[in-house]
């Protein structure tokens, strides 16, 4: 297999162009799924070498429960450089492990601990909470979604906006986007090229639940002011950016969305566009992703049969 | 009795609502009203510990409000779980934010 095991731990670069043009050329529905379902497999295929190269490297260690003959010179052969990059992958893994396994936790702890907070009230579908600094947000939970919101967000709002916040907010759940996000998270664990696609997917899921909320409010304009609102009134938290380097935050950059024209429900670009360029990169970075690493995974399991005595 | 479980700073038991009330009442009283109440839904418990927490019916939505906020405010990484509608600002995105919004009112207008 040579070098291809190292193949899916790089090929997410292929991934970049797309990761940042999508969110302007493509519909954000579109986006929003095809840079996720490129993550994820890149994601899996990426784990998948790691854990190839771990064997080789856990092989060679002392003490070792694996069978001898996996330490064998033909077995180490098949990775280049296996005595370093054997042994840094066995971290690495582990390291993916614990923060995806960390990962999954929280997302269950956080959305159990918010269900039980709002326990004592009826089971409406909207929660809306006495409370002085202005939030909103969807709780994903199978048939008990929810939207929170408190009072000193819908206070500011007019009528028609309170309309597209709940919009919103119901776009986020009945397209399940958690699922998304939480998928992103961990393909963004497992391989830190994968970051700028989560915060590509963060973004989209975003512009995709409002377009859902412009078209159920029948106004875009409307939207955009509620987004706005909401943003100027709980600035109190500001992001951490280093001033100097701060490009336009993704408020403003879905407002001037909403006050543009509505994107094109298209589903895969023309080839001859700078997006559809890049997402035929990604394609192929993907493809070659998935088939170096099942081409190591077969070519690793025929060695390690051929060096274990039975 | 529900005015000074109003004044409790979250969920009372019946002990510290007869310490509240001065006396007059027996214990065994004041969880004969507490009960009453509950039956009317006028007030919810929850058990703690050996004995019940007691909260008017019409704080819950101000309970749940502060419950969430702990919540909230000990998930430093909520929005990875919790998509909210909307994010922090960055440094200047509240100026583009405002000159965004005036155009497009002053498009309304127009």
């Amino acid at each position: 297999m040579g070098l291809f095991v190292f193949l899916p731990l790089v090929l997410p670069l292929t991934a970049w162009p797309m990761a940042r043009l999508a969110e302007q050329h493509l519909h954000p529905r579109t986006a929003t799924r095809l840079l996720t379902g490129v993550a994820a497999v890149m994601a899996l295929c990426s784990t998948v070498c790691l854990a190839l190269v771990m064997v080789v490297g856990t092989a060679q260690l002392p003490g070792n429960p694996l069978p001898d003959g996996w330490s064998d010179p033909q077995v180490r052969a098949a990775v280049p450089y296996d005595e370093v990059v054997g042994k840094a992958a066995i971290p690495a893994l582990c390291a993916v492990v614990v923060a995806s396994a960390r990962a999954l936790w929280r997302h269950g702890r956080v959305r159990r601990r918010a269900h039980r907070a709002l326990a004592g009230l009826p089971g409406t579908s909207v929660a809306v909470l006495p409370d002085d600094v202005p939030y909103a947000y969807a709780l994903p939970g199978g048939r008990r979604d929810r939207v929170v919101v408190t009072t000193a967000l819908l206070d500011r709002l007019d009528p028609a906006e309170r309309r597209a916040l709940f919009a919103h907010e119901r776009a986020h759940l009945s397209a399940r986007h958690h699922r998304f996000l939480l998928a992103v998270r961990l393909a963004a664990l497992a391989n830190p090229f994968l970051r700028p696609l989560r915060t590509a997917v963060s973004f989209t899921a975003e512009r995709w639940a409002d377009e859902e909320a412009a078209r159920a409010v029948g106004s875009r304009r409307t939207v955009a002011t509620a987004i706005g609102k909401a943003a100027l009134v709980s600035r109190g938290t500001p992001v951490a950016t280093l001033a100097g380097l701060a490009a336009p935050g993704p408020v403003p950059r879905r407002v001037a969305a909403l006050l543009g024209p509505a994107p094109a429900a298209r589903t895969w670009p023309s080839v001859f566009t700078s997006v559809g360029l890049a997402a035929w990169a990604a394609a192929f970075g993907t493809a070659v992703s998935a088939m170096s690493s099942a081409n190591s995974a077969v070519t690793m399991f025929l060695i390690l049969r051929a060096a274990t005595p039975l | 009795m529900l005015s000074a479980l109003r004044e409790a700073e979250g969920p009372a038991t019946a002990g510290w609502v007869q310490e509240r009330l001065g006396g007059d009442l027996a214990y065994t009283t004041v969880i004969t009203i507490l009960t009453r109440l509950l039956d009317k839904g006028a007030v919810t418990r929850e058990r703690s510990g050996r004995s019940f927490a007691w909260t008017p019916a019409s704080d819950q939505a101000g309970l749940a409000a502060r419950k969430m906020r702990k919540v909230l405010d000990a998930e430093s990484d909520r929005e990875a779980v919790l998509a909210s509608f909307v994010t922090g600002l960055g440094p200047d995105d509240e100026r583009l934010l405002r000159e965004l919004l005036g155009d497009s009112r002053d498009d309304g207008e127009a």
